[in-house]
C-alpha cells in the first residue's frame, strides 16, 4: 500500500520522467540547423550589452515590497468573499454573519491601508524625491568675483 | 491575547505619532504602551484560555513569561533616551519594531499550534534582522545584519522542515495531537517522527544561540547597536526558552528519553564553548556576547533535566539574567558615549573595551555599583539575584540525576567568575582618565530599579515563588 509520501514520490518522479520525454522526443523529431541568429540571447535581435549584474535603483525593490503588500491582500479576499457570500450562514444568523464579516475585513483592509498611507506620507510613492538640499557655503566673497576668475582663467 | 492585539494597535500608532514634529513625545508614549500592555497581560489571571480556535493559550506560566518579556523591554526602552544624539536615527520606527516583536515573542510563548510558533518567531527575527542593521552608516551594523538574516533565515528553514516532517509524521500541527502521537512511543515512532523533532529543536537553539549554532552570536551583539544588543539578549533570549519549554513540556514528555541525552550534551557544549570563549575576549561588548550564550547554556540545564521544577527555575533566571544583562548594557552605553566624546576616536572597538571601564566607580558611583551587582549576579555570588537562578537550575539537574552535568556546570560558573570580575577590578581598582558621567533622570532610575530588583530577588528570592 502507497503512503501519501509514497503518491508524493510518485508525482516527483513522473514529473522528471514528463519532462524527459518531451525534451528527447522534441529533440529527435525537430529538423537540427542552428546559426548565429538562432543562438543569440534574444531572437528578437536585441543586443545585449554590459553586465547584468548592475544596481537596480532602490526604489523599485519599495514599489516591489508595496505591491506584493496588496497583492497578498487581495489573495486573501477571494477566500472571504466565498465565506461572507454563503447564504447558509447569513440565514443561520438572521444576517449577523454579513455585518461580522464585513467588519473583519474592514479591519484588515484598513490596517494595510495605514500602511499605504505611511508610505505614502514618507515619500516612498514619488518616483522623483523632493529636490535634495545642495550644500551652500557662507562665504564673504560674493559669486560674481569666483565667476572673474573662471572666466579669466578659463 | 490582549497585549497581542493591543501591541498591534499601538505599534501602528506609533509610526503615525512619528510624523510629529517633536521627538520627545515617543519615549513616554512607548513607555505607556508597554505598561498597558503589562497591565491587560494580567487580566485573565488565574484562568486557562484557549483564542483563535486553540492557536493561542494563555495560563499563568505564559503571563509570567510574557510580563517578563515587557519588563525588559520596558527597560530596554526607557535606556533608548529617544535616540537623542543620532540625527539619522528614526525613534518612531524602532519604538514600532520593537512593539511589533514583542507581538512575536509573545505568539512564541503561548502557542499551542506549530504554525503559530513558526509566525510569532518570524515576526521577532525579522524584526530583529532590521534592529540590527539599523544603523545604517555603520559597516559593522549591516555586516551584522546581513550574518544574522542569512543564517537565521536558514534556520528557519530547517525548523520549518523539521515541523512539515512532525506533520508528516503524526498528522496535525497542534502540542496535543503530536502528544497522542508521541504516547505510542511504545509501540514504535516512525523514523521521520525523531528527524522531525531534531530539526524543529536545532531551529529553536540557533535563535537561543545554543552551541554548537551559536558562531552568529558575537559577531551580531557585536555589530549592533547596543540598545538593540540588550534587547536581543534578554526579549528574544526569554521568548524562545520559553517557546522550548512548552514544545518539550507539552507534546515530547513521552520520547524523553530520545532528546534528553542530546539536549543535555548540547548543554555540556554551550557552557563549555561561551565560558570559555569569553574568558578570550578583551572587548566588553564581545564578551557579553559569549556569556550570554553561557547563560542560554545555564537555561538549557532546566531544559534538559526537564522536571517539576524546571518551570520555575526557567521563570526565575530569565528574570534575573534579563535584568542584569540590562543594567550592564546601559553602563556600557553612558561609557562608550563619554569616551567616543573624549577621545573622538572613529575605532568604536576602543571604547568597548575592558579599559573604558578603568577607575569609573571613583568619579561614577552609581554607574560602578549598577555594573558590579549585575556582574556579580551574571557570575551567580550569593544575595543576587543570579545565584538563585543557578541554584534552582543545579537544583533541576540534580533531580534528574545528571550529576555530571552538574560538575560541568558549576566548573564553568567558576570560569565566569574570571570574566566577569575583570570588569569590576577595573572599575575600582584601576586608574583611568574619569570624568563624571551625566546620566540623564530616566537612566538613573533604570538602573537604580536594576539594582534594587537584582539584589531584592537575591535576598527574598521567595518573592516570584508564590506568583504561580
Amino acid at each position: 500500500m502507497l503512503s501519501d509520501f509514497g503518491t508524493l514520490l510518485l508525482f516527483i518522479l513522473a514529473a522528471f520522467a514528463f519532462i524527459a520525454l518531451v525534451l528527447f522526443g522534441a529533440r529527435f523529431l525537430r529538423p537540427d540547423r542552428p546559426n548565429i541568429e538562432k543562438n543569440s540571447t534574444y531572437e528578437s535581435g536585441e543586443e545585449p550589452v554590459g553586465n547584468a549584474n548592475i544596481q537596480f535603483n532602490i526604489r523599485f525593490y519599495v514599489v516591489a515590497l508595496v505591491f506584493v503588500l496588496f497583492d497578498v491582500e487581495l489573495v486573501f479576499l477571494f477566500p472571504w468573499a466565498t465565506v461572507f457570500g454563503q447564504a447558509r450562514l447569513i440565514e443561520a444568523t438572521g444576517g449577523r454573519w454579513g455585518w461580522f464579516a464585513l467588519t473583519e475585513v474592514i479591519l484588515f483592509v484598513v490596517v494595510l491601508a495605514l500602511g499605504l498611507a505611511y508610505v505614502w506620507a514618507k515619500g516612498y510613492l514619488d518616483w522623483v524625491k523632493p529636490q535634495p538640499k545642495l550644500p551652500t557655503v557662507e562665504t564673504k566673497v560674493p559669486m560674481d568675483l569666483y565667476k572673474q576668475v573662471n572666466e579669466r582663467f578659463k | 491575547m490582549f497585549p497581542i492585539v493591543l501591541l498591534s494597535v499601538f505599534a501602528v500608532v506609533l509610526l503615525f505619532l512619528g510624523f510629529l514634529k517633536s521627538r520627545s513625545v515617543l519615549l513616554p508614549a512607548t513607555l505607556l504602551f508597554l505598561v498597558a500592555a503589562l497591565v491587560a497581560n494580567f487580566l485573565d489571571w488565574n484562568k486557562t484560555y484557549l483564542y483563535f480556535n486553540s492557536m493561542l493559550r494563555t495560563d499563568n506560566l505564559s503571563m509570567v513569561f510574557t510580563a517578563i518579556v515587557l519588563l525588559s523591554s520596558f527597560l530596554v526602552v526607557a535606556l533608548s533616551g529617544s535616540f537623542e544624539d543620532d540625527e539619522a536615527a528614526q525613534p518612531a520606527e524602532y519604538y514600532a519594531i520593537i512593539l511589533f516583536s514583542l507581538v512575536g515573542a509573545i505568539m512564541m510563548i503561548g502557542y499551542e499550534n506549530l504554525v503559530m510558533l513558526f509566525v510569532g518567531v518570524e515576526i521577532l527575527s525579522v524584526a530583529m534582522y532590521i534592529l540590527t542593521g539599523s544603523d545604517k552608516r555603520n559597516l559593522r551594523s549591516n555586516e551584522a545584519a546581513l550574518k544574522y538574516f542569512l543564517m537565521g533565515a536558514f534556520a528557519t528553514g530547517i525548523m520549518l522542515f523539521g515541523m512539515a516532517l512532525l506533520y508528516g509524521a503524526s498528522g496535525s500541527f497542534t502540542l496535543a495531537g503530536i502528544a497522542s502521537y508521541a504516547s505510542h512511543a511504545q509501540q514504535g515512532l516512525s523514523l521521520i517522527f525523531y528527524v522531525g523533532l531534531l530539526m524543529l529543536l536545532v531551529g529553536l537553539l540557533f535563535k537561543v544561540s545554543a552551541a554548537p549554532f551559536h558562531f552568529w552570536t558575537p559577531d551580531v551583539y557585536d555589530g549592533a547597536p547596543t540598545i538593540f544588543t540588550a534587547y536581543m539578549s534578554t526579549v528574544v533570549k526569554t521568548a524562545g526558552f520559553a517557546a522550548l519549554l512548552h514544545l518539550l513540556a507539552a507534546s515530547f514528555t513521552y520520547v524523553y528519553s530520545f532528546w534528553g541525552i542530546i539536549l543535555a550534551v548540547v548543554t555540556a557544549i554551550t557552557l563549555i564553548a561561551g565560558n570559555v570563549t569569553a574568558v578570550y575576549q578583551n572587548s566588553f561588548k564581545r564578551m557579553m556576547a559569549y556569556s550570554s550564550i553561557s547563560h542560554a547554556g545555564y537555561l538549557l540545564i532546566g531544559l534538559a533535566a526537564l522536571s517539576a521544577q524546571s518551570r520555575q527555575a526557567i521563570v526565575f533566571y530569565s528574570l534575573a539574567y534579563s535584568i542584569a544583562t540590562i543594567s550592564a548594557f546601559g553602563v556600557l552605553m553612558l561609557v562608550t558615549r563619554q569616551r567616543g566624546m573624549q577621545t573622538l576616536s572613529s575605532n568604536p572597538l576602543s571604547n568597548e573595551s575592558f579599559d573604558a571601564f578603568n577607575g569609573l566607580a571613583k568619579q561614577n558611583p552609581l554607574l560602578g555599583l549598577a555594573m558590579a551587582t549585575s556582574m556579580l549576579s551574571l557570575a551567580g555570588i550569593p544575595l543576587t539575584a543570579g545565584f538563585w537562578g543557578k541554584f534552582y537550575m543545579f537544583s533541576t539537574a540534580v533531580e534528574r540525576g545528571q550529576i555530571w552535568l552538574l560538575v560541568v556546570a558549576v566548573l564553568m560558573s567558576a570560569v565566569g567568575i574570571y570574566y566577569y570580575f575583570r570588569v569590576i577590578i577595573a572599575m575600582y581598582f584601576r586608574d583611568g582618565a574619569t570624568e563624571p558621567i551625566r546620566i540623564s533622570p530616566v537612566f538613573r532610575y533604570v538602573l537604580v530599579a536594576a539594582i534594587i530588583l537584582t539584589i531584592g530577588l537575591g535576598v527574598a528570592p521567595g518573592l516570584l515563588q508564590g506568583l504561580f
